[in-house]
């Protein structure tokens, strides 16, 4: 990428790949200006990330991008190189209100919202005071407290796990729907005529949306939804003592060759630790990259761009 | 507009021009798999669009002699594709009274996009982008056969309905 590129006629411009909710269109009719990115936290890493505002409907949107190796675009009459593709998605604020409730609990008082959100490496971080609908959401992270018509927030991590828990619970169900493969199951069914996803258990699903939450909040908190998910340890996959959430998915699972002795009536006894066939380690490795679903989605170059980011702000 | 006016804050942000989403034209986007590392206008009608041929397995074409296979790939439901362009700042600064951004120079910052990779937003702060062209569809390409449906951008467009998932508000106890 060292080479030169020659910006000296207009219409060499950088052209950017987009793609943005439908609504957006619609709402930007209704006013004139309104819509901007901004650069704020990124909640896990505490790195600088690109985020879009829409200060009319007070909406929050992340940016992804999707970079992939040798690709780049052909648009209308021009070319243009990196072959990105951006994702503006609509995101829950209180992720990132998270960040600034957990750095100030450290003082461990409650305090005013606008002593919370405060950020010289970020300062458009205030604008996420003018979000309406935050208010009205807070208490599911927060103790709040009221005095003279003012109220005082303190984090709450209790809250926060069983807000979380919720947060893992609908993104299950998306998963489901989506037919996203969330288990290693992906790789073996190569050999079989998809449907795969009617073999992966309640577990796996927990486990992927879990990786994927854990992209907007700080390791130490995904370590501690990871216990109270009580998901195993993904370094040594132990089979569960039977909790609610963990029983196995009631969907109708194909027998499909050997695949039946991984999914039914012999997991429940199977001791994993002690029998693990080498093709079964091999899958209990893979499962780990579930962790870190998001970047699935998206190119490795992801986090180092953050990290660039970084950098030129310095 | 709504902002405190002071200049910290104002700086890093990229104004994206509301209008431009309604008024911007069809565009017509290929994903090629290989990098060109210019960006630029391209002769596209003249030497690659009329050499595409629908065979029996999807689209043909070739490029520098080698031959791509394509398929149509949807933009996910409820969204639009967008191709948006920065503007220079300055230079196409006409008529945008309604914003309240500063046009300092930023010939640094410039120096500074030629040296780096030119694609990322990041170093454009403070700076208003529009669309140029829309989309629902565009053209992914593979080299010698089509794409397939583990390509990883046909992943990555399944994301906003996850996305969906993970910020949707939570029910109340």
């Amino acid at each position: 990428m060292a080479t030169r590129v020659d910006c000296g006629d207009g219409a060499r411009a950088r052209q950017h790949v987009f793609l943005v909710p439908e609504y957006l269109k619609d709402a930007s009719k209704k006013t004139k200006s309104g819509l901007m990115f901004v650069k704020l936290v990124n909640p896990c890493s505490g790195e600088g990330a690109i985020y879009l505002f829409n200060m009319c409907l007070h909406q929050l949107f992340e940016i992804k991008v999707f970079k992939e190796k040798h690709h780049s675009w052909f648009i209308n009459q021009s070319v243009q190189s990196g072959g990105l593709l951006h994702f503006a998605t609509p995101m829950d604020p209180l992720f990132l209100l998270l960040h600034y409730l957990i750095l100030a609990n450290k003082q461990g008082k409650f305090q005013p919202l606008d002593q919370v959100v405060v950020d010289d490496a970020f300062p458009n971080c205030v604008l996420l005071l003018k979000l309406p609908e935050l208010e009205k959401v807070l208490h599911h992270v927060t103790e709040e407290k009221e005095i003279c018509n003012k109220k005082y927030y303190k984090y709450s991590k209790e809250k926060t796990l069983k807000w979380l828990e919720k947060k893992v619970k609908q993104t299950v169900a998306a998963l489901k729907t989506s037919n996203v493969t969330v288990s290693a199951r992906v790789q073996s069914s190569a050999f079989f005529s998809g449907n795969q996803v009617l073999s992966d258990k309640e577990e796996d699903y927990i486990r992927y949306a879990h990786g994927l939450i854990s992209d907007y909040i700080p390791k130490e908190l995904s370590d501690d939804l990871s216990k109270y998910l009580k998901l195993p340890e993904p370094s040594a996959p132990l089979p569960n003592p039977p909790s609610k959430k963990l029983k196995l998915s009631d969907e109708p699972v194909e027998a499909k060759e050997d695949y039946t002795k991984f999914n039914t009536k012999d997991f429940k006894t199977e001791k994993k630790t002690s029998k693990m066939t080498a093709a079964q380690k091999a899958l209990a490795k893979v499962d780990k990259s579930g962790m870190k679903s998001i970047d699935a989605f998206f190119g490795a170059k992801n986090s180092k761009k953050i990290g660039n980011l970084q950098n030129s702000k310095k | 507009m709504e902002c405190r006016g002071e200049a910290v804050v104002e700086k890093e942000r990229i104004h994206l021009r509301p209008g431009t989403l309604c008024d911007a034209t069809p565009a017509t986007l290929h994903l090629l798999p290989c990098e060109v590392l210019v960006n630029g206008p391209a002769p596209v009608g003249r030497f690659f669009t009329p050499a595409v041929r629908q065979g029996p397995d999807g689209l043909q074409v070739s490029f520098r002699g080698r031959s791509l296979r394509g398929e149509e790939a949807a933009v996910p439901p409820g969204f639009t594709g967008y191709v948006m362009v920065t503007e220079d700042r300055g230079e196409r600064l006409k008529g945008k009274q309604d914003f309240s951004g500063s046009s300092e120079s930023d010939g640094e910052e410039d120096e500074q996009e030629l040296v780096e990779a030119p694609e990322s937003l990041e170093r454009e702060f403070d700076r208003f982008i529009g669309a140029t062209g829309s989309f629902s569809s565009f053209t992914l390409w593979g080299l010698e056969t089509a794409p397939g449906p583990d390509a990883k951008v046909l992943g990555a467009l399944a994301w906003p309905s996850l996305a969906e998932a993970i910020h949707a508000q939570v029910p109340e106890d």
